[in-house]
């Protein structure tokens, strides 16, 4: 029986990775959220691996039982990288968290959640954020289950962006 | 007449800094979760690898006048990541004091971190990998949250050209903290 292993991502998972963040963009119904520029194979390599990466990630990895013959292979992945609250300090936010549907309900999404979590309380994170769609129940309901808050619900926070052309305005170019 | 500056925060602000994040907080009636002290915010905003950055607005008194400069604004964010689009900035908090407000202070916070953000962003990446110094990588999105009922800063946000994510595509912010984030990590 595979085993799965949730481990630091390297460099050379970055193929699996993009295959993984294109999947879970698939999922979004919007596709005009999902531009893919080329260059963000490339940024991602440079962005995470670099001397002050801006992103850590954890990939989930089956590895085949003794006596089988398939390598190992990424079936899921965690993003996430540390931010700051001015009223508790350091704290951490999950960006994306997927895992391939076939390898759903094993309890492996769960597992990264958790991951995240106890390298951020080593970090000396005290708060652990995400965001997550309206309709997206099967993730509300983990979030939930696993002891998270709605804070659009409960605090009514809203997010907002600039973006585009309005960025471009907003800084002057 | 006195003249407002907008300018990098150094170390000695970070007592101002503290104040008004207070202030910021109790305007959002939410003082009792403001649990950071002066000391954590020197460290983690000066040290080797900062987790954050900041801008203060600063009133400059006119020639003759004779009180010194003070700390009535301040923005801070930090960078983050985005797996469609790459480097985004997060502007965490931006905050006037009320007696300094309608005179564009907010505005000009806001724009001073798109700026940097943008220029900041392209600068950090030719210093890591030469070879991409072609793209343009600089941040591409600015990301903020508010709260529901703080019209004036959604309609500050919206004249400026931002998009209320939470409206217009559903996202909610989730939060795991205290002892549900122990428990979650294991500790």
């Amino acid at each position: 029986m595979a085993f799965v292993q949730i481990r630091a991502a390297k460099e050379g998972d970055c193929g699996d990775i993009l295959r993984l963040i294109r999947l879970l963009a698939g999922h979004t119904p919007r596709s005009s959220l999902c531009v893919f520029i080329p260059p963000i194979s490339v940024a991602l390599r440079a962005d995470g691996f670099g001397e002050n990466p801006f992103y850590h990630c954890l990939v989930a990895e089956i590895l085949p039982a003794p006596g089988e013959r398939q390598g190992p292979s990424i079936v899921g992945y965690g993003l996430y990288y540390f931010i700051y609250s001015t009223w508790k300090g350091r704290n951490v936010y999950l960006e994306d968290v997927y895992v391939m549907p076939e390898y759903r309900g094993q309890g492996i999404g769960s597992k990264i959640i958790k991951k995240v979590a106890e390298v951020a309380l080593d970090q000396g994170c005290s708060q652990f954020r995400l965001a997550v769609l309206e309709w997206n129940k099967r993730a509300i309901d983990l979030y939930k289950a696993l002891g998270a808050q709605d804070l659009t619900q409960v605090e009514g926070w809203h997010a907002f962006c600039f973006e585009g052309e309005a960025m471009r305005k907003l800084g002057g170019k």
